[in-house]
């Protein structure tokens, strides 16, 4: 195999994915944009009249946005653990979805934090974090986790793309003038030599085991910001392995997801393929377990103990939010095991519905961890009005929250748009290592 | 297709079950309730009596689900033979308790052996039956005296009952305890008995009293078979002031961080960023050796 026909092969098979711009897909672009600056006007409005035109209050002091960040930041940290399983034990089909994943990771390790931001009352007293650390305040450790685990995704993710973008600059030579130099940038040099490709896959290993070790403290750091306090519902020994299991949970979820569009838009139903959904299926179905396990585990020891404020937390949960809870804990987990559960049932559509429900689900799970508790705080406001007491998200809230969905998907189209979503050098690996090892079975030829 | 929708019905059923969490609880009655009627009495250090009725509602199955019966009217009576001399009357409160405080000038009707009988009378309702609880007491006198003897602080207490005569009758034994007055309640600091009508107890120094230095002194003898509840209480001035010395501000933390938690931090942090290093310094030998092949490819080319 002429190594370089093969390289100049993938780069036309994948150009039209980095040229494409349908009337669909510049009607989404549109679109996206459209709710970004919808997002935009409402973050003007929350920085001019201040927290009043959002939901929170004296007894809920934290509302969607924080749940937006746990939300991102987990989907993140999950995106980053799996990236490196996959990574570092070599998985069979990894290529097909690895890039997905770890442009989840870096993307919503972008957006999570622009939510905590949108919390703050005073943003012109942000930097008084940095000048005036408390290192025993588990936000510090949550602050260094963050920032720490961003710059190691950033690294992990370019040396997952130094390969393709070697790739891209040896055969984009009919591209704009500035894709050629970007490309010729970011390649850093990058000719496949023995000695580059060794220091790459060695160094690309090291990162892949950092990010999981990584990405287990920041998660059970973002645990302990909750658990750690004395709050009814979130003081709890088990937090951080829960936040491990329902980030995992969620990940692979939007994986999935993520998986059924560019597939069904791209037409990449060669690369991503039935096995690929049911092999993440079946790692959803055991996390759904373990989740289902982890949140009865922590509702039922909850409601055993009947300590006084335990149980004012667990009425509010069964009477304002019974239905949620219901959706949360019951369907969410249920109905993804069901279908996950039958064979039959291991469609890739079914599949991806029941990733959809698992991820609805945990949005709802974490909007259950955090506004009832603050809702039933130990000493509550006196004769104070209701909207005061309960808390419910405002247009405000609700317009940041669904831009900071359309700014994950639109970078995330437009990343797409750079780089392949399948790894032509995991390719070519692969064939290589195929070519040495004749008798193993592509990833392709598997189903 | 018989077993699937057999499956699928219990499915069904116990996604019901965890739906409707109470669909299968029902009104209580008062006929699953019953009814405890508890009666005391409390012998106050100026001699005034109070009586004391509690009237509670248990749940038959339940035994943790009781309920105050609110409102009731409870009668209290000196007994004596086929006398009932009424005493006075009081409805029960939010918590089940009707008082009543007799004075110190109190003429009761005591029976041969000297004991007051006392009865607490409910006369019942539709729904709920007649409720009657008697105590019988003997009027016992409690002296308590604070002392320093020998330069020690000594606590006396005697107890004794009046005859027909009018003349002191030590009693033989009895438990007693003696407290002081606590912030919110009292607290005891010995426990002992009283033989032949006396108890001495050497008082602790280092009992802080308020900020003059007084202390109030109980001594308890509390559900005696003969005496039921007695106490009296003398206030002294044995207490010692502790004032503070170091006013501490209201800190939500400590002011640094503990050892351990810097070199955790440190370690942790010293191992990644060290990583982070070693991946950009390999990136940088990759990015030289591409240089040198780009070079050398030219210097060919321009040869060419």
């Amino acid at each position: 195999m002429d190594l370089e026909i093969r390289k100049r092969e993938l780069v036309k098979e994948f150009s039209p994915l980095l040229k494409k711009s349908t009337k669909t897909s510049k009607i989404w672009i549109g679109f996206l944009i459209a709710v970004i600056l919808v997002g935009l006007a409402a973050f003007i409005i929350q920085a001019v009249k201040g927290h009043e035109v959002t939901g929170m209050r004296d007894n809920v002091v934290w509302g969607i946005y924080i749940i937006n960040f746990i939300f991102f930041v987990c989907l993140s940290y999950s995106g980053a653990f799996i990236s490196g399983i996959l990574h570092f034990f070599k998985t069979p089909w990894k290529n097909s979805v690895m890039r997905i994943v770890e442009i989840i990771t870096v993307l919503s390790l972008i957006i999570g934090p622009i939510f905590i931001l949108l919390c703050i009352g005073r943003l012109d007293r942000l930097h008084y974090l940095f000048i005036y650390p408390r290192i025993q305040s588990p936000i510090t450790w949550d602050i260094i986790a963050i920032i720490t685990d961003l710059i190691g995704c950033f690294i992990y993710l370019y040396l997952t793309f130094i390969p393709d973008f070697a790739i891209l600059r040896d055969n984009s030579k009919k591209a704009p003038a500035w894709r050629q130099k970007l490309y010729r940038k970011l390649a850093i040099g990058y000719y496949d030599t023995p000695t580059q490709r060794e220091k790459l896959h060695k160094i690309t290993r090291t990162m892949s085991a950092m990010i999981i070790a990584l990405a287990i403290i920041a998660y059970s750091v973002l645990a302990w910001i909750f658990s750690l306090t004395l709050q009814p519902g979130w003081n709890s020994s088990i937090f951080a392995p829960y936040f491990i299991v329902a980030g995992l949970y969620s990940g692979v979820g939007v994986i999935i997801i993520a998986m059924y569009l560019i597939r069904k838009f791209y037409h990449l139903e060669h690369y991503i393929r039935k096995i690929h959904f049911v092999g993440a299926g079946v790692i959803l179905l055991v996390i759904s377990l373990l989740f289902g396990y982890f949140t009865f585990s922590e509702y039922f020891s909850r409601w055993f103990s009947h300590k006084t404020h335990d149980i004012n937390l667990l009425d509010t949960l069964f009477n304002r939010y019974f239905w949620m809870f219901i959706f949360a804990n019951y369907i969410g987990v249920l109905v993804p095991i069901v279908i996950l559960f039958f064979k039959k049932l291991r469609t890739i559509k079914s599949i991806t519905f029941a990733a959809l429900i698992a991820v609805l689900g945990l949005w709802f799970n974490r909007y259950l961890i955090v506004v009832p508790t603050l809702e039933t705080p130990y000493l509550p406001i006196q004769d104070s009005r209701p909207e005061f007491i309960h808390y419910s998200a405002t247009w405000i809230e609700w317009a940041l929250s669904f831009a900071g969905v359309a700014a994950f998907i639109l970078f995330f189209i437009l990343l797409m748009r750079l780089v392949p979503i399948i790894p032509m050098s995991g390719i070519i690996d692969h064939e290589r290592e195929q070519q040495k090892n004749p008798k193993s079975l592509t990833q392709n030829q598997k189903q | 297709m018989k077993t699937t929708f057999y499956k699928y019905s219990v499915f069904a059923l116990i996604i019901g079950l965890l739906l409707s969490t109470r669909s299968f609880s029902q009104e209580a009655t008062v006929d699953d309730y019953r009814m405890l009627f508890y009666f005391s009495t409390i012998k106050q250090s100026d001699n005034s009596r109070t009586l004391e009725a509690r009237f509670i509602a248990r749940n038959k199955k339940d035994r943790k689900d009781k309920i105050p019966v609110f409102g009731a009217e409870i009668k209290f009576y000196n007994v004596f033979n086929d006398q009932e001399l009424l005493l006075g009357k009081s409805k029960t409160n939010n918590e089940g308790t009707a008082r009543i405080t007799l004075p110190e000038n109190q003429e009761y009707l005591t029976d041969e052996e000297g004991y007051i009988n006392l009865k607490a009378y409910f006369a019942g309702t539709d729904a709920i039956d007649e409720q009657e609880e008697i105590i019988s007491v003997k009027n016992l006198h409690l002296e308590l005296d604070l002392k320093e003897i020998d330069s020690i602080k000594t606590v006396l207490v005697n107890a004794f009952v009046m005859d027909s005569l009018g003349t002191k009758l030590n009693i033989e034994e009895s438990d007693i305890i003696i407290s002081v007055n606590g912030m919110l309640s009292k607290m005891p600091i010995e426990e002992g008995s009283i033989e032949d009508g006396t108890f001495e107890f050497e008082m602790p120094t280092d009992i802080p009293g308020d900020v003059n230095g007084n202390l109030t002194v109980y001594a308890i003898i509390e559900d005696h078979d003969e005496f039921g509840n007695v106490i009296t209480e003398k206030m002294v001035n044995w207490g010692v002031f502790n004032k503070q010395d170091e006013v501490k501000s209201n800190t939500l933390w400590s002011e640094a961080a503990p050892i351990w938690m810097y070199i955790v931090l440190t370690v942790l942090l010293v191992g990644v960023w060290a990583n982070y290093a070693y991946t950009i310094k390999n990136l940088f030998s990759i990015k030289k050796e591409g240089k040198l092949l780009e070079t050398s490819t030219e210097e060919q080319q321009a040869t060419i």
